[in-house]
């Protein structure tokens, strides 16, 4: 019970992942597999006409080509691709003539080899008759919604903003940008034991195989969801992908395994990504700096028919006192696959807007944007006047001004001047992200021998969610890392939630210990006293019973027993940020240095400071590597990242990793992340609250401000190129 | 399926004899790393494969003599890292350590690496998007043209086509005024490398000046004391891996203070390495100062046409050579 609970441990698959041993979706050996590919759309809209086939069937090792024709069957379901849990909404390609975006599979080859389904895919003739579409929302044929998706207010915020004494009202533009996750996502499903077991690197195993099964129409119970390791989710792996119900519908109607991995250049049409959206920000501030009025306007591009929310307004009136608010989130449809939830899915642009109009208010008010931000620190929401359930974003800025030395940061740009003649810009931005729980079930085993099993909800996403699990049984147990068997991402051993919104860490770290603590309670009684110190499983052994295993159902705050049912079901089942009696976030401030070479206007990322208020600290290692991955991809987003349309054609035109320019390794420079480390107990009895999404909020923001200083240029839009600054 | 024949040349004589016996359809292969992504990506469909890996002889890299020889199998990471070249010719070694990354140039060859195709998205794009390409197609039009032309180029273009020519090392060797050696059936035969490179014009799909059934064996590089002067510098979207927005091979012969001959092409901004030999006449006789370098700089630019998106390269095209002219003349110090 002694072990440290922060500490620097190494991840308990360090090694299997290492040596490639880790067997990922798409690596599992099933004998006979089938190999699939799709073939894509080659219009942005319309109507298939017809399909020749034959050209293809006569590819050698060709086993069967599926068209529309094949697949009416399948039912569009609020479980389907993009519906986001509305009925109504969502669109499942290959269930009828309908193209609705550029990149939807329109036919599904099976091949006995990969080489036979490529080459067949390749060989199957289309013929459209294709429908004016827009690709963009700034096109004519661009729908905007009547109602805003989302409104939030507090006080008069117009009238404040009008009698304020420094008011801003800018325009930020985020591109649309996709996750490119390294594992590619594929779908393999196979009859194994009587039950169709679809393997997929989901991130929500559960709702994966129970919206699998109704729109295949079949019992819950005979399709099983495995997910044994997803190599990066993002987001992009959250639900059903476009081809998933069309693999296992393959399978089902050949009565034979089917696989297929989507190429690249495909899932940047098929696979969700983060929309193009508009930011307007208007701030007032009276001479000292006192925030006075937000207002807050937002646009989103959607898809024509996705229940996707535009989320932007969320976070920001979090943020600080602001006095009054007023906000809206809307959306404009357009010719588009579906996008989706994208690591700080809304929070990151909403940040990277906010937090640079704040940049620009510090600028106007002529004060530090540190000393901003503390002069504007809040204890309460000013939405629901609920008080936060821990807010230290305070001491995140303080302490990460003084690691960063950020009292050399002078106010007038280009003013610190490197001794390469780059210029030197400094830059602070801050983030929040939603305290949210899901309900768990755990069961615990533990044999006399030492070893220890656990199943519970959870999906392994490289963030070292197994690893969370394992620290919390080592410190109530003692049991020995090797001797522990974690299942998670089965529906076979438990139901799964989606591990998703920073919740993975803070559900299942209370789940894995109430567990052990009522296993330590049942061997108690067992052994008929306290246990002493000790191990568990020789105590257990002297009971002369070979194993003890106990169940555990976690119910997140403010939640009743109900929730359990919906977690089997595969409804989602998460809670946060309003609870009760507090509202749940955590909180980060994020310190940038650039230098911009005067010549050619490349800008360096010298150095980033980010210190993080999530709660307790499970595990330092992976914690520390959680901040640095968000912080490369809110540089990537700051100076790299944009898919690019082609308004003339829709599609994505840069869908591949050479050309979807994201950091390498030379971009990035130093990156010092610190903690505060104080536990959360309010919101659950690990105190904790998440890391991975909000570890990328505001760090985009942060680098922008640094080119700012450093320039003198704001620039409204990112990626900021070269040619924005030269 | 489609079917693949390949053999395995162990002499040039052999090679050119098994791709003349295969007929419709053959191709040479040497590192792969350009063919293979061509082939992933509809591009290329080859039925028969000529692997030119192995040939005897074919990766010599000899600089004892007059002339620097690379044979034309001679890695790209073996050159860039040959003491004669770091230190003689740094824009040679520096146009290769900044191309791709050293897992490609541990294959790629630096004959092989002259052929390297467009990285133009229209031409590419062939599996989702099928847009109108003459490279492609010949007849289908130009989809760059009006559309997304950031990356495009602003020298050398015509009207049915914009791609930018993509390499580095290409364009080190255009200012060193190499000779690319080739042998064929009809025998062998030396083309200046700039007369290798064609300009688009209406015939975009031909792009160098090669036979079908010819193989590059080899890149002779006058010897030169400017090779000390040189340098190579690349500007692109990030630090590492990626193709150059705009780049400038420079190397200067010096009299005293005064530059006698500069020999400059440049890259990322033209259809294929673009000697600039309005700027080289700029510098003549001139000293190294930054006026004088930005404007030599710009009028390597004079007549450049840009496109929607990508006017910019003019600027920096012109600040990169700008940049590179003042470290090339810094290595003489």
């Amino acid at each position: 019970m002694t072990q440290e609970r922060t500490a620097d441990r190494p991840r308990v698959d360090a090694y299997e992942k290492v040596l490639g041993r880790a067997l990922y979706a798409a690596d599992q050996p099933i004998a006979g597999l089938l190999h699939a590919m799709t073939v894509p759309a080659t219009i942005a809209k319309g109507r298939i006409e017809a399909i020749d086939a034959t050209a293809a069937q006569n590819v050698r090792g060709v086993v069967r080509i599926f068209t529309h024709e094949d697949f009416s069957q399948i039912k569009t379901t609020p479980a389907a691709r993009g519906a986001y849990g509305q009925p109504g909404k969502g669109h499942q390609p290959m269930t009828s003539p309908v193209v609705r975006h550029r990149g939807e599979p329109v036919a599904l080859v099976v091949a006995d080899t990969l080489e036979a389904a490529i080459e067949g895919a390749e060989a199957v003739k289309v013929r459209y008759a294709p429908e004016p579409f827009s690709a963009r929302m700034e096109d004519e044929l661009a729908s905007p919604e009547a109602q805003p998706d989302r409104q939030l207010s507090s006080g008069d915020a117009e009238a404040a903003f009008a009698a304020a004494d420094h008011r801003i009202d800018v325009e930020y533009l985020h591109p649309q940008q996709h996750h490119n996750p390294i594992e590619l996502i594929s779908t393999t499903a196979a009859f194994e034991d009587g039950e169709l077991r679809i393997y997929e690197g989901t991130q929500a195993a559960s709702a994966f195989a129970g919206g699998l099964a109704g729109m295949m129409g079949l019992e819950p119970t005979r399709l099983r969801g495995v997910s044994p390791y997803t190599g990066g989710g993002f987001g992009q792996k959250n639900g059903i992908q476009e081809q998933s119900v069309l693999v296992a519908s393959a399978a089902a109607l050949l009565r034979r395994p089917v696989k297929l991995v989507m190429p690249r250049g495909q899932l940047f049409h098929t696979a969700s990504y983060r929309p193009r959206s508009r930011h307007r920000v208007r701030l007032g501030a009276d001479g000292q700096g006192r925030l006075l009025a937000g207002l807050y306007e937002t646009v989103q591009q959607n898809s024509r028919y996705d229940g996707f929310a535009c989320d932007h307004g969320a976070n920001p009136p979090r943020m600080y006192g602001y006095h009054t608010w007023q906000g809206n989130d809307r959306i404009v449809r357009v010719d588009t696959q579906t996008p989706g939830h994208q690591r700080a899915p809304h929070e990151h642009p909403a940040s990277y807007a906010t937090e640079c109009a704040m940049d620009e208010l510090a600028e106007a008010v002529g004060m530090d944007p540190v000393e901003l931000r503390l002069a504007n620190d809040a204890q309460s929401d000013p939405i629901t006047g609920k008080p936060y359930s821990s807010r230290h974003l305070a001491g995140c800025l303080r302490r990460g001004a003084e690691m960063f030395d950020w009292s050399r940061r002078i106010a007038d740009p280009g003013a610190l001047v490197a001794d390469n003649g780059d210029l030197i810009g400094l830059g602070v931005a801050c983030g929040s992200y939603k305290g949210s729980m899901t309900a768990t079930v755990t069961t615990l085993r533990l044999f006399a021998s030492g070893r220890c099993e656990i199943a519970t909800s959870g999906h392994e996403m490289g963030q070292g969610i197994r690893s969370v699990i394992a620290a919390e049984l080592i410190e109530i147990l003692g049991v020995d890392p090797a001797k522990l068997d974690i299942h998670i991402g089965d529906t076979g051993h438990a139901p799964q939630h989606i591990t998703a919104g920073s919740w993975g860490t803070g559900s299942v770290a209370p789940a894995a210990r109430s567990a052990a603590m009522k296993l330590r309670e049942e061997l108690s009684v067992l052994t008929g006293a306290p246990l002493s110190e000790e191990p568990v499983h020789v105590q257990l052994a002297r009971t002369r019973r070979p194993s003890l295993e106990v169940t555990v159902n976690t119910i997140p705050l403010g939640k009743d027993a109900q929730i359990i049912e919906q977690l089997r079901r595969g409804i989602p089942s998460t809670t946060g940020p309003e609870y009760p009696d507090f509202m749940a976030f955590s909180w980060i401030a994020h310190f940038a240095e650039v230098h911009v070479e005067r010549s050619t206007a490349r800008v360096r990322v010298k150095r980033v400071v980010s210190v993080a208020d999530c709660g307790r600290v499970m595990n330092r290692r992976t914690a520390e590597s959680q901040v640095r991955g968000g912080v490369v991809w809110g540089i990537g987003a700051a100076l790299r990242e944009a898919g690019e349309t082609d308004p003339r054609f829709g599609g994505v035109l840069n869908n591949d990793l050479a050309e979807y320019v994201v950091p390498v390794n030379a971009d990035i420079g130093a990156i010092d992340v610190d903690f505060i480390d104080q536990p959360d107990f309010k919101l659950n009895m690990s105190g904790v609250k998440g890391l991975g999404e909000v570890a990328m909020v505001g760090a985009a923001a942060a680098v922008v401000n640094a080119v700012y200083n450093a320039t003198g240029r704001r620039i409204r839009h990112l990626p900021i190129r070269i040619e924005d600054l030269l | 399926m489609r079917s693949l024949s390949y053999v395995q040349a162990k002499t040039v004589r052999e090679a050119i004899e098994a791709y003349a016996a295969a007929g419709e359809g053959a191709r040479y292969i040497a590192g792969g790393t350009t063919l293979y992504d061509l082939m992933k990506l509809g591009v290329e469909r080859p039925a028969h494969l000529v692997d030119i890996a192995s040939l005897e002889g074919a990766d010599r890299i000899d600089t004892s003599g007059d002339v620097l020889f690379f044979g034309a199998g001679a890695l790209m990471a073996d050159v860039a890292e040959n003491d004669v070249v770091r230190r003689d010719y740094p824009v040679l070694a520096e146009s290769l350590s900044k191309a791709a990354s050293q897992q490609l140039r541990n294959m790629a060859t630096v004959g092989g690496n002259l052929l390297q195709r467009t990285r133009c998205p229209y031409f590419r794009n062939g599996a989702i998007g099928a847009y109108p390409c003459n490279k492609r197609a010949p007849g289908s039009g130009c989809a760059a043209i009006g559309g997304l032309d950031r990356g495009q180029a602003v020298l050398g273009i015509s009207n049915a086509c914009t791609a930018v020519s993509p390499g580095d090392w290409p364009v080190a060797l255009t200012a060193m005024d190499a000779t690319v050696e080739i042998q064929g059936p009809a025998g062998p035969r030396s083309v200046p490398i700039a007369e290798f490179y064609r300009l688009p014009g209406d015939t975009p799909h031909l792009e160098f000046e090669i036979e079908a059934g010819e193989i590059v064996t080899g890149i002779s590089v006058p010897k030169t004391e400017a090779g000390r002067n040189s340098t190579y510098l690349k500007v692109r979207d990030r630090e590492s891996y990626a193709f150059a927005l705009a780049s400038a091979a420079v190397a200067l012969a010096m009299d005293g203070d005064h530059i006698r001959q500069a020999n400059i092409a440049l890259g990322g901004v033209a259809t294929r390495p673009w000697r600039a030999r309005e700027a080289e006449a700029l510098l003549n006789l001139r000293t190294i100062e930054p006026d004088i370098a930005l404007a030599a700089g710009r009028a390597a630019f004079a007549d450049a046409r840009p496109g929607e998106h990508n006017a910019f390269k003019i600027e920096l095209g012109a600040r990169t050579l700008a940049d590179a002219i003042m470290t090339a003349g810094r290595k003489m110090q």
